[in-house]
């Protein structure tokens, strides 16, 4: 059975007008790495609050269908027991550091210390997590000091080091720099490969092609497209309504119709887009 | 204080006492200054004890300017509205019907020698102890975690706010907003920058609320701690005699005053 | 209005020194990019520009005016800057009052200011939003509102802190949009950004530091051609430039035309 099981899902946020997700229906296994792409107001973070049981615990409002977990549905959980399974870590840094630890070691921590982890276990875990992410060097620096993608880095170590069953990211890398980007989907995608299941939510369409196994495009609160990177990335239906396209599928979009594309598939990698050239 | 956090990071037997036997000590010292009789034991209270404390503690410095910042607005304001609203009394000077009264301005310096103990014996604290080892401490003194995590992340509102506030002032500044001059200009300049400090801060709450439930803030679980906080048993039984000691002022005030 | 900088020192209170001499200039009307690695130095240098810090050793002027000898609200008359959080400057009650804050503190008489906000309202789409709370838009649109009420200050100069971080393709593309009008209009641009493709479709120059130095400096084509150069300073270049040169093109590629010309020759 699947690990994620979405069925017929559909919110309202108490000050909204009309659904935020509409006829969600979706199903994750375990230990894969799914990104969700979509314009700004898609309802891509409301989708990570449903699967981080922030919606409709937290914020209340008005839900109808099924989030399911590991065999547990959401709405028979309390959003303390959802917690332990699954953790999110969202765009803005600043607002996830806890503002009572000292060090970026012992804010690392915090977490930990939280569900009752013992203490040498706990600094090999964090030790441990802040290698995965490469944020070592960073250990006794305030987290208050830090640049916005240090801070980024540290916010989802936090997360990481609770180990939860599902992650769910929403736009961890916006203020990272190109290699930072690419470290943070690397690291990910080893998480996914260990077991953990993975919900990404993020623009770059480049490294979501290299890394994920599914995309997910979300478009006006509804699913408009799923299936393999390469399917969902070259589809014209993301032109259609306003997604970004990686520049390979743009370009060979364009070199097609001049002649100079010959292959039926599009490319979303470098690697395709050289190889499809050179033929 | 610095940008990041009240705490001064330095090394010195004040900072390596236990948080609970110096927040005990900090309570003792505003018991006494409440309940001891004379209008002056407050300010005699900073000077001879809490000050020679932060010598200790290596804060004196910063204790001083940070007091002074704190209780100077606040003194000011006290101070003209106490003398301007005395009824009867020695009038300072006579314009008309402004007539601001000796009377008036000693009662608001003597109040604001208790809130200047207040004041100096709580930035003291912050100064000396580590954030997050008083919320071990007050956790394992019984204070439930989500209390102790309010206190703690208050203690630390102001360079919170002071961070925010730097932000936002460039961002007006940037946009012409002249913040430096007499008087008019800077009350102009107050909406523009507290506005979006405070709906910026209500924001963070939510956010805030939602990352620290992610990581397991209300799972249920006996917590346990990073760092482990020494004590020794010297500090125990003086924690007693201050416990003793707060007691007794608290009885001595009150029976005074009846 | 041209900038010039000069052996520029920084160092902050903390010991960190930011910036280790740099030295620039920056003629009128010119697009700059600033890339370079999170801490490399790219938002403590563009915050000399409007003296908002000022140099710990050496010279920044904008025009003649020496930044030390000004406020920054005195430099706002001729830098403008988007900050990367638009929720750290809007608090008025209405999109038009939020974009009026500007030119109204710079002194423009009424009429002009009241030119120059339509002008920018309408370069930023957002006509239709004149009487709506800045607060009760979503955050793409607030970003949108924090970019024309710095474009209505009118300013020679303008500089955008990551203006396309968490924006979607469809808004990405109506701040190159904007960004090409300053272009049109002669008012010089200078850019932060991770977006390494947003930089080669935009810009015709660009920076790259380091550590707080100047790693490359030059035309577009020029700087992004040298892919172990920028690795230290951890950017990749363009998809397009990677691309072109596995394909073993001899050009520089930086956009999809040049692109496509390329290809069709070969």
């Amino acid at each position: 059975m699947a690990f994620v099981i979405l069925k017929d899902l559909a919110y309202q946020y108490p000050s909204s007008t009309g659904l935020v997700l509409e006829n969600i229906s979706l199903q994750i296994q375990e230990g894969e790495f799914v990104s969700i792409i979509g314009p700004n107001g898609a309802g891509k973070s409301t989708l990570c609050y449903a699967l981080a049981g922030f919606v409709p615990h937290f914020f209340k409002g008005e839900i109808s269908g099924e989030v399911e977990v590991d065999g547990r549905k959401s709405s028979e959980s309390t959003l303390d027991e959802w917690a332990l399974n699954v953790g999110l870590a969202f765009q803005n840094p600043f607002n996830q550091i806890s503002g009572a630890k000292y060090t970026v070691f012992e804010e690392i921590a915090f977490g930990l210390e939280n569900i009752g982890v013992p203490r040498d276990e706990m600094k090999k875990r964090v030790e441990d997590a802040m290698s995965l992410t490469g944020i070592s060097d960073l250990a006794d620096r305030s987290p208050y000091s830090l640049s916005g993608g240090q801070q980024q880095r540290v916010a989802l170590t936090s997360i990481l080091v609770m180990r939860p069953r599902l992650l769910v990211l929403d736009e961890p890398t916006s203020q990272m720099d190109p290699v930072g980007t690419r470290e943070v989907f690397g690291v990910v995608r080893k998480m996914a490969e260990e077991g953990m299941t993975v919900v990404m939510v993020e623009h770059k369409v480049e490294w979501i092609a290299n890394f994920a196994d599914r995309v997910i495009a979300l478009k006006d609160g509804q699913i408009l497209i799923e299936g393999k990177p390469n399917e969902v990335l070259t589809s014209d239906l993301l032109i259609e309504n306003g997604f970004g396209i990686s520049r390979y599928t743009s370009a060979a979009r364009e070199a097609r119709k001049r002649g100079l594309w010959k292959k039926e598939k599009l490319p979303v990698t470098l690697d395709e887009a050289v190889e499809g050239f050179k033929s | 204080m610095n940008a990041f956090s009240m705490y001064a990071a330095r090394e010195s037997g004040l900072h390596s006492l236990h948080p609970l036997t110096k927040i005990l000590m900090t309570l003792l010292l505003v018991a006494a200054g409440l309940a001891l009789p004379g209008n002056w034991t407050g300010y005699f209270i900073v000077v001879f004890i809490i000050f020679p404390l932060a010598f200790w503690g290596r804060v004196f410095l910063n204790l001083l300017s940070t007091t002074w910042k704190v209780s100077l607005p606040f003194a000011i304001s006290v101070i003209l509205i106490q003398s301007f609203f005395w009824g009867e009394g020695t009038p300072i000077f006579e314009i008309g019907v402004l007539s601001p009264k000796w009377e008036g301005a000693m009662f608001a310096a003597v109040s604001m020698g208790k809130i200047i103990l207040v004041m100096s014996g709580f930035l003291l604290f912050s100064m000396t102890t580590r954030p997050d080892t008083l919320m071990i401490t007050l956790k394992q003194a019984g204070v439930p975690s989500s209390i102790a995590y309010i206190i703690v992340t208050t203690l630390q509102i102001v360079p919170s706010f002071q961070r925010k506030a730097l932000t936002i002032l460039d961002a007006q500044r940037s946009r012409g907003l002249e913040t430096e001059g007499n008087l008019y200009v800077r009350a102009r300049a107050f909406i523009p920058i507290i506005l979006p400090l405070v709906l910026g801060s209500l924001m963070e709450v939510e956010e805030r609320a939602i990352a620290i439930e992610s990581r397991g803030f209300n799972s249920g679980k006996k917590e346990t701690s990073l760092i482990e906080i020494p004590d020794t048993p010297l500090q125990k039984v003086i924690r007693r005699v201050i416990l003793f000691g707060i007691f007794a002022f608290i009885v001595f005030g009150v029976l005074w005053r009846l | 209005m041209k900038i010039i900088i000069n052996n520029l020192h920084f160092t902050y209170p903390t010991g960190l020194e930011a910036l280790k001499g740099i030295s620039l200039t920056i003629n009128p009307g010119e697009q700059v990019a600033i890339v370079g690695q999170n801490g490399a130095g790219k938002t403590t240098l563009v915050r000399h520009f409007n003296g908002l810090l000022k140099p710990t050793s050496g010279a920044i002027s904008i025009g003649e005016w020496e930044t030390t000898k000004y406020s920054t609200a005195k430099l706002a008359s001729r830098v403008g800057y988007v900050f990367q959080n638009p929720d750290e400057q809007l608090f008025s009650r209405d999109v038009l009052a939020e974009v009026s804050f500007g030119p109204r503190n710079l002194g423009y008489e009424k009429s002009k200011a009241d030119e120059l906000v339509k002008r920018a309202m309408a370069l930023t789409e957002l006509n239709d939003k004149a009487e709506t709370n800045p607060y009760d838009l979503s955050p793409t649109w607030r970003k949108m509102v924090a970019l024309a009420s710095i474009i209505a200050m009118d300013t020679p100069i303008i500089i955008f802190d990551e203006p396309t971080t968490g924006q979607d393709a469809v808004n990405v593309a109506r701040i190159a949009n904007v960004i090409a009008e300053l272009k049109r209009e002669g008012r010089t641009v200078v850019t932060i950004t991770h977006d390494i493709d947003f930089c080669a479709e935009n810009f015709e120059r660009i920076i790259a530091l380091a550590k707080g130095q100047v790693l490359l400096d030059g035309l577009a084509r020029d700087v992004l051609g040298q892919g172990e150069i920028l690795a230290q300073t951890y950017v990749e270049p363009p998809q397009l430039t990677r691309l072109g040169k596995r394909l073993g093109l001899k050009e520089t590629i930086t956009k999809q035309d040049q692109f496509l010309n390329a290809i069709a020759r070969d």
